[in-house]
């Protein structure tokens, strides 16, 4: 799943960040004498991956902190001096907050970007306190992620009722959306996904209202998407409004006439 | 979302705005104000693998007008090898829009035409109700007394109305396409939306037709009516009909000749078209009931960049109906200046702008500092140029119709200007409050005006302190204003002189005739403010270099204005048609009178000629349909901003029967020598 690398660090007024592209020639132990390169020079490596370009070429990104009177252009001249390396590039991050060795990031085969729950859930509440519809407008939004998503599993994956669940739990574990509990039956397509710590209901503050629209749109996108019928998902409780975790129920989409369209939602009609 | 037209269309009661790919951005009925009922209306094709939506970037387009009618030509390419010809027009008697679909292939479709509607009945997503009429094979749309209605040829087999924007999105009709089937849902209320389907089997290189009638009336029975009853009528006899009514209209017009223009390659014929483009687009700009115009068909209602333009301004509309009598519609004037003794305030002055039926728009100019008092100037100075074209008992009767509202009017702009410039007010441009040149130049247009319509009224003893008043105004205007490097100062702002140079002192000499080209120390004036204005608000940009509003203009990106470039190209022409033959501009040296008469050619031919280039600039800035936008981008050259202008189309008109005038005095002087 991650196909870039980023970071977050503390200050330290001594050190610096300093990120390392290196090309090397995937000979055997020829990793090892970068490494062992890096140890000799005490660089602290503090995050690296590895990453396969062809057979006989690799690439090692790799965060490392230097000593702040270091020189990186320096450094990075003696790493493309080993007999296994061809080409080097290096970026320095300045205020050790965030970087990435690639820009841009890419999260699910397309571009992504890192951002503050808040930002997103700021556009959430901006929404829902102006515009008319916001909830829908929030499900659309969500839904043609979800579809997007499920899409691009099903391209690089053999996505199947034995693991459809599992990938998007792991997906919104690795964005840092939240951690998910699928019960979902593929035969009837009935269920509930529990959400802890969803990013939206944790920073959005008190409401009287579920808030986690986006959400439900994303899980009925990401299901529709994968079953290939029309999936309804709804959010019956929020950690927003004082409840421990967020529930959302999973029912097939009710076709025909408006009477089923109220009902879903609780009404009698 | 601001979403800016590439054509325009409609009747009487109907404007229809239409992207470059023949989707509808606009549709107003039944006034070109209000209401605005569309918020998406587009066709889409399901190829029986995905939806392409004809709107979208995958698209090539080749967009343009049915020669001298509003009925609008689209093409469509797509990669994939469909192509679609769109042919849309409005019945000139029935607010219905007809839309011919004509699709076709290169390789085989077995798949779905889906056209999609997003409608905002009554300018309102609340509250609306939808319906399929199964029966009669009709969707329809209302909010209260309004009714929009679809019906289709052949008629739609499947259909889908459905929630706009909500959780319960599966009912969604644009999402309902997705999966190439409708699903049939016949009713609904609240923020709706519908679409309609019809099979599309195509063989390679084969061809489907689908003719769409979307109409509006005021109650299900008419609506029905309507449709029903332009449904039986063969689509080829009503755009012939269409057609005859626009030509017909056009064969009014003020006949251009432009005798020995042939020398710049095609533009005799380009100015022909422009000239009928404006005329055409301004018809639509009409309200036909009320006779005030809108500035533009308004496409930022919600004033998210702007402040809107749906609206009439007695400053643009007194210069478009003095065009339209220029170019052979008188009518326009008449009609216009009822509406405004309708709708003069009480204090004798005219507001900011105005809804179409008179009622006072939304404003940032409600009190005496913050009004523009150049709209009650312009106002007064329109009514006395029409005044003096009229003849016999038309012109009796106009003066009577008028003389109250041009005494209060006139009264209004005494008070106003006691030291001989006007009190503080808000500018032209809308942008700064202060003194202006341009401002207090329409005031002495006004005031003249009135003396004039006095004194032909009897009222000698009104005439002469008008006139009074209006002389002091050019007096106090000159000694305050005109700067030692050749032009008008801008204005006063926060109690000091604003230097900036400003194409609006233009007003000065056109239309305002301040400056006079008899008097040869006014004659000279006018000559620095053109070079001055060229010198100092040129932007390059296509062929040649178009005017923006004033140096450090900010609205927009600062782009060149067409209105401020055509202003000076009227300037330039008008300059060349007064300059006094026996005396062309001075020249320190001792003349013979073949010198004088080769100086005088020279100069005629010069302002011509740079008049000609900023025309020639105005229309590479036009869209491809030949609608004249408020701006042309200065970087990309392309149309920007507000399309079409009401004040941009009356300026070309202007300017062609100006230039035409050139050409004709030129092509007799040659016949006489």
């Amino acid at each position: 799943m991650v196909r870039d690398l980023f970071m977050f660090a503390g200050l330290n007024e001594r050190t610096q960040i300093v990120w390392f592209k290196i090309i090397y020639s995937k000979e055997p132990g020829s990793l090892s004498s970068i490494i062992d390169f890096l140890e000799k020079e005490n660089a602290f490596i503090m995050f690296g991956h590895l990453d396969n370009i062809t057979q006989k070429t690799g690439e090692y990104s790799v965060f490392i902190e230097l000593d702040k009177n270091s020189d990186p252009e320096d450094f990075a001249r003696k790493v493309e001096e080993l007999d296994v390396v061809s080409e080097v590039e290096y970026g320095v991050s300045k205020y050790r907050m965030i970087y990435s060795a690639d820009f841009p990031l890419n999260v699910v085969g397309v571009r992504g970007v890192a951002a503050r729950a808040l930002t997103i859930v700021d556009i959430i509440k901006t929404l829902n306190q102006n515009v008319p519809h916001a909830e829908g407008l929030l499900t659309m939004s969500g839904l043609k992620g979800g579809i997007h998503s499920a899409k691009y599993f099903k391209s690089i994956l053999n996505l199947d009722d034995s693991n459809f669940a599992d990938v998007l739990a792991e997906l919104y574990r690795g964005v840092g959306w939240g951690i998910l509990e699928i019960e979902c039956d593929p035969k009837t397509y009935q269920g509930k996904i529990i959400v802890k710590d969803s990013f939206i209901a944790d920073v959005y503050g008190g409401a009287d209202q579920p808030v986690c629209a986006f959400m439900s749109g994303y899980f009925a996108g990401y299901l529709t998407e994968y079953f290939g019928k029309n999936i309804s998902v709804r959010e019956v409780s929020c950690k927003a409004t004082g409840k421990d975790v967020c529930e959302h129920i999973i029912s097939p989409a009710p076709s025909g006439g408006t009477g089923q369209e109220y009902q879903l939602r609780g009404e009698t009609r | 979302m601001i979403r800016l037209p590439n054509a325009v269309l409609g009747n009487d009661e109907l404007l229809v705005t239409m992207g470059r790919k023949g989707e509808i951005l606009g549709f107003f009925y039944p006034r070109r104000d209000h209401a605005q009922h569309v918020e998406e209306s587009v066709a889409c094709i399901h190829t029986g693998e995905r939806l392409l939506w004809t709107n979208d970037n995958d698209w090539h387009c080749i967009q343009n007008y049915v020669e001298d009618t509003n009925i609008v030509s689209t093409k469509l390419y797509h990669d994939s090898g469909i192509r679609i010809s769109i042919l849309d027009l409005v019945h000139p008697d029935v607010p219905v829009l007809i839309r011919r679909f004509k699709v076709q292939s290169q390789r085989e479709i077995s798949g779905k035409f889906f056209y999609y509607s997003n409608f905002n009945v009554g300018e309102t997503s609340k509250k609306n109700s939808g319906f399929c009429d199964t029966d009669t094979h009709l969707l329809v749309q209302y909010w209260q007394n309004y009714y929009i209605g679809i019906y289709s040829l052949p008629e739609f087999t499947e259909w889908q109305i459905g929630k706009a924007m909500d959780t319960i999105w599966w009912t969604n009709s644009k999402y309902d396409m997705e999966d190439g089937k409708l699903q049939r849902n016949k009713e609904d209320i609240g923020n709706i939306n519908n679409a309609a389907g019809w099979d599309l089997e195509l063989e390679a290189g084969g061809a489907n037709e689908f003719v769409i009638l979307m109409g509006a009336a005021s109650s299900r029975h008419l609506l029905y009516k309507r449709i029903y009853e332009l449904s039986k009528l063969p689509l080829e006899y009503i755009f012939e009909k269409t057609r005859e009514h626009w030509v017909m209209w056009l064969s009014r017009k003020q006949v251009l000749r432009m005798p020995g223009i042939e020398g710049y390659d095609n533009l005799r014929q380009e100015l022909f078209s422009a000239y009928n483009r404006a005329l055409l687009v301004l018809y639509l700009l009409n309200d036909h009931e009320h006779g005030s115009f809108v500035a533009a068909p308004e496409f930022d209602s919600n004033f998210e960049k702007c402040g809107g333009y749906g609206f009439c301004w007695n400053r643009d509309t007194s210069e478009v109906v003095l065009a339209l009598k220029r170019s052979g519609y008188p009518e326009y004037c008449d009609k216009f200046f009822k509406w405004c003794i309708r709708t003069q305030l009480p204090d004798g002055s005219w507001f900011q702008r105005y809804w179409l039926n008179g009622d006072i728009a939304p404003s940032w100019g409600n009190f005496d500092y913050s009004t523009q008092i150049d709209e009650t100037g312009s106002t007064l100075y329109a009514m006395d140029v029409y005044y003096r074209v009229l003849e016999g008992l038309k012109k009796a009767e106009f003066l009577e119709e008028v003389w109250v509202s041009v005494l209060r009017a006139a009264e209004y702009l005494m008070k106003r200007t006691k030291s001989g410039i006007h009190e503080s007010c808000m500018d032209l441009w809308e942008t700064y409050y202060g003194i202006f040149t341009y401002t207090n130049a329409s005031i002495y247009a006004g005031l003249m005006g009135a003396s004039h319509l006095a004194e032909e009224n009897g009222e000698i003893g009104m005439a002469r302190r008008w006139k009074k008043r209006a002389e002091f105004i050019k007096q106090a205007t000159i000694d305050r204003f005109w700067l030692q490097e050749g032009y008008f100062a801008k204005g006063v702002i926060n109690g000091k002189l604003d230097k900036t140079a400003d194409a609006s002192i233009l007003g000065t000499y056109v239309p305002f005739g301040m400056l006079s080209p008899k008097n040869p120390i006014e004659r000279d004036m006018i000559q620095f403010m053109i070079e001055n204005i060229q010198k100092k608000l040129s932007v390059p940009i296509n062929i040649h270099y178009g005017i923006k509003r004033y140096e450090n203009d900010s609205y927009i990106n600062g782009n060149p204005w067409v209105v401020t470039t055509l202003w000076l190209a009227k300037a330039m022409f008008t300059f060349a048609l007064d300059l006094p033959h026996e005396n062309a501009i001075s020249s320190p040296i001792q003349e013979t009178h073949h010198e004088k008469e080769d100086r005088y050619d020279e100069d005629v031919k010069r302002f011509t000629s740079e008049g000609i280039k900023c025309l020639k600039w105005a229309l590479a800035g036009a869209t491809s349909t030949g609608l004249l936008p408020e701006q042309v981008d200065q970087s990309t050259g392309k149309p920007a901003w507000v399309i079409p202008l009401g004040w941009s189309e009356a300026l070309m008109l202007d300017n062609i029967l100006l230039l035409d005038k050139i050409c004709r005095r030129k092509a007799g002087n040659k016949k006489e020598g």
